[in-house]
Protein backbone atom coordinates (compact mmCIF):
# COMPACT_ATOMS: atom_id res chain seq x y z
CA UNK A 1 0.00 0.00 0.00
CA UNK A 2 1.45 3.36 -0.99
CA UNK A 3 1.97 5.75 1.64
CA UNK A 4 2.40 8.84 0.52
CA UNK A 5 -1.70 10.83 -0.61
CA UNK A 6 0.00 12.44 -3.07
CA UNK A 7 0.80 9.13 -5.13
CA UNK A 8 -2.06 7.66 -3.63
CA UNK A 9 -4.65 9.76 -5.32
CA UNK A 10 -3.02 12.36 -7.69
CA UNK A 11 -5.40 14.73 -7.76
CA UNK A 12 -5.30 18.34 -6.02
CA UNK A 13 -5.12 17.66 -1.87
CA UNK A 14 -7.36 20.61 -0.54
CA UNK A 15 -6.74 19.87 3.04
CA UNK A 16 -3.29 18.04 3.48
CA UNK A 17 -3.45 15.78 7.14
CA UNK A 18 -5.16 18.55 8.64
CA UNK A 19 -8.30 17.08 8.94
CA UNK A 20 -9.04 13.26 9.73
CA UNK A 21 -12.61 11.55 9.42
CA UNK A 22 -13.91 9.83 12.45
CA UNK A 23 -15.48 7.22 10.52
CA UNK A 24 -16.04 4.40 13.34
CA UNK A 25 -18.21 6.78 15.64
CA UNK A 26 -20.24 8.35 13.15
CA UNK A 27 -23.29 9.78 14.92
CA UNK A 28 -25.93 9.23 12.48
CA UNK A 29 -28.37 11.87 13.63
CA UNK A 30 -25.56 14.54 13.97
CA UNK A 31 -24.38 13.56 10.43
CA UNK A 32 -28.01 13.56 8.88
CA UNK A 33 -29.36 17.30 10.49
CA UNK A 34 -26.40 18.91 9.47
CA UNK A 35 -26.88 17.71 5.74
CA UNK A 36 -30.44 18.62 5.75
CA UNK A 37 -29.20 22.02 7.55
CA UNK A 38 -27.05 22.78 4.40
CA UNK A 39 -29.94 21.85 2.09
CA UNK A 40 -32.12 24.51 3.95
CA UNK A 41 -29.60 26.59 2.68
CA UNK A 42 -30.25 26.00 -0.46
CA UNK A 43 -34.14 26.22 0.26
CA UNK A 44 -34.08 29.29 1.93
CA UNK A 45 -32.35 31.46 -0.65
CA UNK A 46 -34.55 29.87 -3.10
CA UNK A 47 -37.18 30.69 -1.28
CA UNK A 48 -36.03 34.59 -0.82
CA UNK A 49 -34.60 34.84 -4.33
CA UNK A 50 -30.95 35.62 -2.91
CA UNK A 51 -28.28 33.54 -3.42
CA UNK A 52 -26.16 35.07 -0.84
CA UNK A 53 -28.14 32.62 1.35
CA UNK A 54 -27.27 29.35 -0.35
CA UNK A 55 -23.37 30.61 -1.31
CA UNK A 56 -22.12 28.98 2.02
CA UNK A 57 -23.98 25.65 1.53
CA UNK A 58 -21.73 25.26 -1.76
CA UNK A 59 -18.15 23.51 -1.55
CA UNK A 60 -16.01 25.98 -3.89
CA UNK A 61 -15.26 23.43 -6.31
CA UNK A 62 -19.31 22.49 -6.85
CA UNK A 63 -20.45 21.95 -9.82
CA UNK A 64 -24.07 21.74 -10.85
CA UNK A 65 -25.70 20.80 -14.30
CA UNK A 66 -28.85 20.43 -15.99
CA UNK A 67 -31.62 21.14 -18.73
CA UNK A 68 -33.12 24.64 -18.64
CA UNK A 69 -35.75 23.95 -21.47
CA UNK A 70 -33.40 22.81 -23.66
CA UNK A 71 -30.09 24.50 -23.04
CA UNK A 72 -27.82 22.59 -20.86
CA UNK A 73 -27.19 25.23 -17.94
CA UNK A 74 -23.95 24.28 -16.23
CA UNK A 75 -21.96 25.73 -13.46
CA UNK A 76 -22.71 27.04 -9.76
CA UNK A 77 -22.93 31.06 -11.22
CA UNK A 78 -25.69 30.00 -13.01
CA UNK A 79 -27.38 28.93 -10.50
CA UNK A 80 -26.72 31.85 -8.14
CA UNK A 81 -27.27 34.46 -11.04
CA UNK A 82 -30.53 32.62 -11.79
CA UNK A 83 -31.54 32.51 -8.38
CA UNK A 84 -31.14 36.35 -8.04
CA UNK A 85 -32.95 37.24 -11.64
CA UNK A 86 -35.46 34.98 -10.45
CA UNK A 87 -36.59 36.63 -7.30
CA UNK A 88 -38.64 35.64 -4.39
CA UNK A 89 -40.09 32.14 -4.47
CA UNK A 90 -42.81 32.24 -0.96
CA UNK A 91 -44.85 29.17 -2.46
CA UNK A 92 -42.37 26.98 -3.12
CA UNK A 93 -42.98 23.29 -1.22
CA UNK A 94 -39.64 21.11 -0.41
CA UNK A 95 -40.20 17.69 0.27
CA UNK A 96 -36.55 15.48 1.40
CA UNK A 97 -37.19 12.38 -0.36
CA UNK A 98 -34.42 10.40 0.90
CA UNK A 99 -30.88 10.99 2.38
CA UNK A 100 -28.17 8.75 2.09
CA UNK A 101 -25.07 8.33 4.51
CA UNK A 102 -21.88 7.05 3.23
CA UNK A 103 -19.32 8.15 5.84
CA UNK A 104 -17.85 11.17 3.88
CA UNK A 105 -20.19 11.39 1.04
CA UNK A 106 -23.90 12.27 1.18
CA UNK A 107 -26.83 11.73 -1.28
CA UNK A 108 -29.87 13.97 -1.17
CA UNK A 109 -32.64 13.77 -3.30
CA UNK A 110 -35.21 17.03 -3.08
CA UNK A 111 -38.28 17.51 -4.74
CA UNK A 112 -39.65 21.11 -4.94
CA UNK A 113 -43.34 21.60 -5.78
CA UNK A 114 -44.91 25.62 -6.48
CA UNK A 115 -41.60 27.09 -7.40
CA UNK A 116 -42.57 30.86 -8.76
CA UNK A 117 -40.46 33.93 -9.98
CA UNK A 118 -39.35 36.22 -12.94
CA UNK A 119 -37.94 33.12 -14.32
CA UNK A 120 -39.21 30.03 -13.41
CA UNK A 121 -43.09 30.91 -14.40
CA UNK A 122 -45.37 29.32 -11.72
CA UNK A 123 -46.62 25.92 -10.49
CA UNK A 124 -43.11 24.64 -11.77
CA UNK A 125 -41.67 20.88 -9.81
CA UNK A 126 -38.14 20.68 -9.73
CA UNK A 127 -36.39 17.21 -8.82
CA UNK A 128 -33.09 17.84 -7.47
CA UNK A 129 -30.50 15.40 -6.68
CA UNK A 130 -27.62 17.44 -4.29
CA UNK A 131 -24.53 14.95 -3.97
CA UNK A 132 -22.35 16.46 -0.41
CA UNK A 133 -19.41 16.65 0.83
CA UNK A 134 -18.35 16.23 4.34
CA UNK A 135 -15.39 19.07 5.57
CA UNK A 136 -14.16 20.61 8.46
CA UNK A 137 -16.81 23.12 8.10
CA UNK A 138 -19.46 21.43 8.06
CA UNK A 139 -21.23 18.86 4.95
CA UNK A 140 -21.07 20.93 1.16
CA UNK A 141 -22.81 20.48 -1.83
CA UNK A 142 -20.17 19.53 -3.95
CA UNK A 143 -22.81 19.01 -6.83
CA UNK A 144 -26.20 19.59 -7.89
CA UNK A 145 -28.44 17.99 -10.28
CA UNK A 146 -31.82 19.08 -11.62
CA UNK A 147 -34.45 18.05 -13.64
CA UNK A 148 -37.02 20.39 -14.28
CA UNK A 149 -40.52 19.04 -15.25
CA UNK A 150 -41.79 21.35 -18.06
CA UNK A 151 -44.92 19.37 -18.50
CA UNK A 152 -45.87 19.40 -15.00
CA UNK A 153 -45.82 23.14 -14.97
CA UNK A 154 -48.12 23.39 -17.99
CA UNK A 155 -50.40 21.55 -16.76
CA UNK A 156 -50.44 22.92 -13.18
CA UNK A 157 -51.07 26.48 -14.66
CA UNK B 1 -20.55 -24.15 -17.32
CA UNK B 2 -24.08 -24.57 -19.06
CA UNK B 3 -24.11 -28.11 -20.93
CA UNK B 4 -24.89 -27.62 -24.33
CA UNK B 5 -21.63 -25.32 -24.77
CA UNK B 6 -18.96 -27.93 -24.60
CA UNK B 7 -15.04 -26.27 -23.71
CA UNK B 8 -14.72 -26.36 -27.63
CA UNK B 9 -17.17 -23.61 -28.32
CA UNK B 10 -16.06 -21.24 -25.68
CA UNK B 11 -13.35 -18.34 -26.36
CA UNK B 12 -10.95 -18.25 -22.89
CA UNK B 13 -9.16 -15.48 -22.44
CA UNK B 14 -8.98 -11.90 -23.61
CA UNK B 15 -6.41 -13.23 -26.06
CA UNK B 16 -8.54 -15.58 -27.54
CA UNK B 17 -11.37 -13.36 -28.14
CA UNK B 18 -9.25 -10.82 -30.01
CA UNK B 19 -7.70 -13.31 -32.18
CA UNK B 20 -11.15 -14.38 -33.48
CA UNK B 21 -12.28 -10.83 -33.93
CA UNK B 22 -9.18 -10.05 -35.38
CA UNK B 23 -8.81 -7.07 -32.92
CA UNK B 24 -6.75 -6.24 -30.49
CA UNK B 25 -7.04 -6.83 -26.73
CA UNK B 26 -7.61 -3.16 -26.35
CA UNK B 27 -10.03 -2.94 -29.28
CA UNK B 28 -12.41 -6.43 -28.01
CA UNK B 29 -12.52 -4.70 -24.58
CA UNK B 30 -13.88 -1.29 -25.52
CA UNK B 31 -16.01 -3.55 -27.43
CA UNK B 32 -17.36 -5.49 -24.49
CA UNK B 33 -17.54 -1.41 -22.57
CA UNK B 34 -19.15 0.09 -24.92
CA UNK B 35 -21.10 -1.87 -27.50
CA UNK B 36 -22.00 -4.91 -25.53
CA UNK B 37 -19.75 -7.77 -26.64
CA UNK B 38 -20.95 -10.45 -24.58
CA UNK B 39 -17.89 -11.71 -22.63
CA UNK B 40 -18.43 -13.53 -19.21
CA UNK B 41 -16.85 -14.10 -16.08
CA UNK B 42 -15.04 -16.94 -14.06
CA UNK B 43 -15.04 -15.71 -10.32
CA UNK B 44 -11.92 -16.90 -8.76
CA UNK B 45 -10.35 -16.95 -5.31
CA UNK B 46 -7.11 -15.47 -7.07
CA UNK B 47 -8.15 -13.65 -9.91
CA UNK B 48 -11.16 -14.02 -12.23
CA UNK B 49 -11.02 -15.31 -15.58
CA UNK B 50 -12.85 -14.29 -18.93
CA UNK B 51 -14.19 -15.71 -21.53
CA UNK B 52 -16.89 -15.94 -24.24
CA UNK B 53 -19.47 -18.29 -26.32
CA UNK B 54 -18.81 -18.35 -29.95
CA UNK B 55 -22.38 -18.96 -31.04
CA UNK B 56 -22.66 -15.63 -28.66
CA UNK B 57 -19.69 -13.39 -30.66
CA UNK B 58 -21.29 -14.53 -34.22
CA UNK B 59 -24.24 -13.30 -33.27
CA UNK B 60 -23.28 -10.18 -31.83
CA UNK B 61 -20.72 -9.71 -34.77
CA UNK B 62 -23.40 -10.30 -37.03
CA UNK B 63 -25.63 -7.63 -35.95
CA UNK B 64 -22.56 -5.45 -35.24
CA UNK B 65 -22.37 -5.77 -39.05
CA UNK B 66 -25.68 -4.82 -39.90
CA UNK B 67 -25.99 -1.70 -38.62
CA UNK B 68 -22.79 -0.40 -36.81
CA UNK B 69 -22.21 1.08 -33.74
CA UNK B 70 -26.00 -0.37 -32.63
CA UNK B 71 -26.12 -2.80 -30.08
CA UNK B 72 -27.26 -6.41 -30.77
CA UNK B 73 -31.26 -6.62 -30.29
CA UNK B 74 -32.29 -9.65 -31.54
CA UNK B 75 -30.42 -13.12 -32.30
CA UNK B 76 -28.71 -12.48 -29.00
CA UNK B 77 -32.24 -12.86 -27.15
CA UNK B 78 -30.18 -14.92 -24.39
CA UNK B 79 -27.82 -11.94 -23.43
CA UNK B 80 -29.62 -9.93 -20.56
CA UNK B 81 -27.56 -6.71 -21.54
CA UNK B 82 -28.81 -6.64 -25.64
CA UNK B 83 -32.42 -7.76 -24.92
CA UNK B 84 -34.66 -5.58 -26.66
CA UNK B 85 -36.79 -3.88 -24.28
CA UNK B 86 -40.31 -2.07 -24.35
CA UNK B 87 -40.64 -0.27 -21.19
CA UNK B 88 -39.28 3.14 -21.31
CA UNK B 89 -37.72 2.62 -17.87
CA UNK B 90 -36.25 -0.67 -18.76
CA UNK B 91 -34.43 1.37 -21.73
CA UNK B 92 -33.52 4.23 -19.26
CA UNK B 93 -32.27 2.05 -16.87
CA UNK B 94 -29.91 -0.43 -19.47
CA UNK B 95 -28.52 2.57 -20.92
CA UNK B 96 -26.90 3.70 -17.53
CA UNK B 97 -25.58 0.50 -16.66
CA UNK B 98 -24.13 0.36 -19.77
CA UNK B 99 -22.29 3.52 -19.09
CA UNK B 100 -21.29 2.10 -16.03
CA UNK B 101 -20.24 -0.82 -17.26
CA UNK B 102 -17.98 1.32 -19.21
CA UNK B 103 -16.29 2.31 -16.39
CA UNK B 104 -16.07 -0.67 -14.51
CA UNK B 105 -13.93 -2.36 -17.61
CA UNK B 106 -11.75 0.58 -17.79
CA UNK B 107 -11.22 0.26 -14.00
CA UNK B 108 -10.77 -3.65 -14.74
CA UNK B 109 -8.14 -3.21 -17.43
CA UNK B 110 -6.38 -0.62 -15.77
CA UNK B 111 -7.10 1.61 -18.78
CA UNK B 112 -8.40 5.28 -18.24
CA UNK B 113 -8.79 5.68 -21.78
CA UNK B 114 -10.99 3.62 -21.83
CA UNK B 115 -13.50 4.82 -19.58
CA UNK B 116 -13.26 8.23 -21.12
CA UNK B 117 -16.40 7.76 -22.95
CA UNK B 118 -18.61 7.08 -20.56
CA UNK B 119 -17.95 11.06 -18.82
CA UNK B 120 -19.34 14.28 -19.57
CA UNK B 121 -16.26 16.58 -20.43
CA UNK B 122 -16.87 18.34 -17.75
CA UNK B 123 -16.96 15.94 -15.44
CA UNK B 124 -15.67 16.53 -12.02
CA UNK B 125 -14.54 14.51 -9.31
CA UNK B 126 -14.18 14.84 -5.13
CA UNK B 127 -13.84 12.27 -2.58
CA UNK B 128 -11.64 11.41 0.51
CA UNK B 129 -8.51 9.32 0.40
CA UNK B 130 -6.97 8.12 3.75
CA UNK B 131 -8.50 11.28 4.99
CA UNK B 132 -7.32 14.06 2.89
CA UNK B 133 -10.10 15.86 0.37
CA UNK B 134 -9.39 15.57 -3.01
CA UNK B 135 -11.32 17.63 -5.41
CA UNK B 136 -10.80 18.26 -9.57
CA UNK B 137 -11.15 17.23 -12.97
CA UNK B 138 -12.24 13.83 -14.10
CA UNK B 139 -8.58 13.64 -16.01
CA UNK B 140 -7.00 12.95 -12.55
CA UNK B 141 -9.23 9.59 -12.63
CA UNK B 142 -8.33 8.22 -15.96
CA UNK B 143 -4.55 9.10 -14.76
CA UNK B 144 -5.12 7.35 -11.26
CA UNK B 145 -6.47 4.76 -13.18
CA UNK B 146 -3.95 3.58 -15.79
CA UNK B 147 -1.31 3.95 -13.47
CA UNK B 148 -3.09 2.30 -11.41
CA UNK B 149 -2.88 -0.74 -13.91
CA UNK B 150 -5.13 -4.13 -13.92
CA UNK B 151 -7.48 -4.44 -11.13
CA UNK B 152 -8.88 -7.79 -12.44
CA UNK B 153 -10.46 -9.35 -9.78
CA UNK B 154 -13.26 -6.23 -8.63
CA UNK B 155 -15.92 -6.91 -7.55
CA UNK B 156 -18.77 -4.42 -8.33
CA UNK B 157 -22.63 -4.00 -7.33
CA UNK B 158 -25.00 -1.54 -8.42
CA UNK B 159 -26.46 -0.78 -4.59
CA UNK B 160 -28.96 2.29 -6.17
CA UNK B 161 -29.65 3.25 -9.45
CA UNK B 162 -32.57 6.11 -9.54
CA UNK B 163 -33.77 7.94 -12.60
CA UNK B 164 -35.49 11.06 -12.82
CA UNK B 165 -36.23 11.99 -16.46
CA UNK B 166 -32.96 13.68 -17.42
CA UNK B 167 -30.45 12.90 -14.55
CA UNK B 168 -29.80 9.68 -12.48
CA UNK B 169 -27.61 8.92 -9.07
CA UNK B 170 -25.72 5.72 -8.77
CA UNK B 171 -24.31 4.42 -6.40
CA UNK B 172 -21.83 1.50 -6.75
CA UNK B 173 -19.75 -0.89 -4.09
CA UNK B 174 -16.72 -2.12 -5.43
CA UNK B 175 -14.59 -4.31 -3.37
CA UNK B 176 -11.50 -6.33 -4.28
CA UNK B 177 -9.74 -3.31 -6.13
CA UNK B 178 -6.28 -3.48 -6.57
CA UNK B 179 -3.37 -2.30 -7.96
CA UNK B 180 0.15 -0.22 -7.52
CA UNK B 181 -2.07 2.57 -6.05
CA UNK B 182 -5.05 0.92 -4.56
CA UNK B 183 -3.04 -1.58 -2.80
CA UNK B 184 -4.19 -5.13 -2.59
CA UNK B 185 -8.32 -5.22 -1.64
CA UNK B 186 -10.05 -2.15 -1.22
CA UNK B 187 -13.11 -1.24 -0.93
CA UNK B 188 -14.70 1.75 -2.45
CA UNK B 189 -18.34 3.41 -2.13
CA UNK B 190 -18.90 5.54 -5.35
CA UNK B 191 -21.89 8.00 -6.16
CA UNK B 192 -22.27 8.76 -9.72
CA UNK B 193 -24.62 11.68 -11.21
CA UNK B 194 -25.72 11.12 -14.93
CA UNK B 195 -26.91 13.87 -17.23
CA UNK B 196 -28.74 12.82 -20.24
CA UNK B 197 -27.07 14.46 -23.04
CA UNK B 198 -27.66 13.99 -26.52
CA UNK B 199 -29.44 10.83 -26.17
CA UNK B 200 -26.81 9.28 -23.58
CA UNK B 201 -26.04 8.98 -20.40
CA UNK B 202 -22.99 10.50 -19.22
CA UNK B 203 -20.79 10.75 -15.55
CA UNK B 204 -20.87 14.68 -14.36
CA UNK B 205 -19.68 13.66 -11.22
CA UNK B 206 -17.48 10.92 -9.39
CA UNK B 207 -17.88 11.16 -5.81
CA UNK B 208 -15.83 8.77 -3.74
CA UNK B 209 -15.15 7.58 -0.33
CA UNK B 210 -12.53 4.69 0.14
CA UNK B 211 -12.75 2.65 2.63
CA UNK B 212 -9.74 2.32 5.49
CA UNK B 213 -8.23 -1.13 4.79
Amino acid sequence: MATDFGRTCPLTPRIRGLYRLRMTKTEYLAEYDGIVKTVQMYIDGSKQGKSELMRPAFHPDASFFGYAGEQLAVGTQFLFDWIDKNGPAPKIEPRVVSVDILDSIAVVRLEVAGWSGKLAGSGVRMSDLFTLLKTPSGWKIIQKAFHWHVAESSLAA
Amino acid sequence: MPERNTPQKTLESWKQIAAYLERSERTVRRWEATEGLPVHRREHERQDTVFAYRHEIEAWSRLRTKSPGAIPSEDAGSLAPAKPVANAYLTEHDAITRTMHCYIAGARAGDGDLMRSAFHPFATISGYCQGVEYSGSVEHVFQWVTENGPAPNINPRFARIEIIESIAVVHLEVQRWSGKLAGANARASDVFTLLKWNGEWKITHKLFHWHDQ
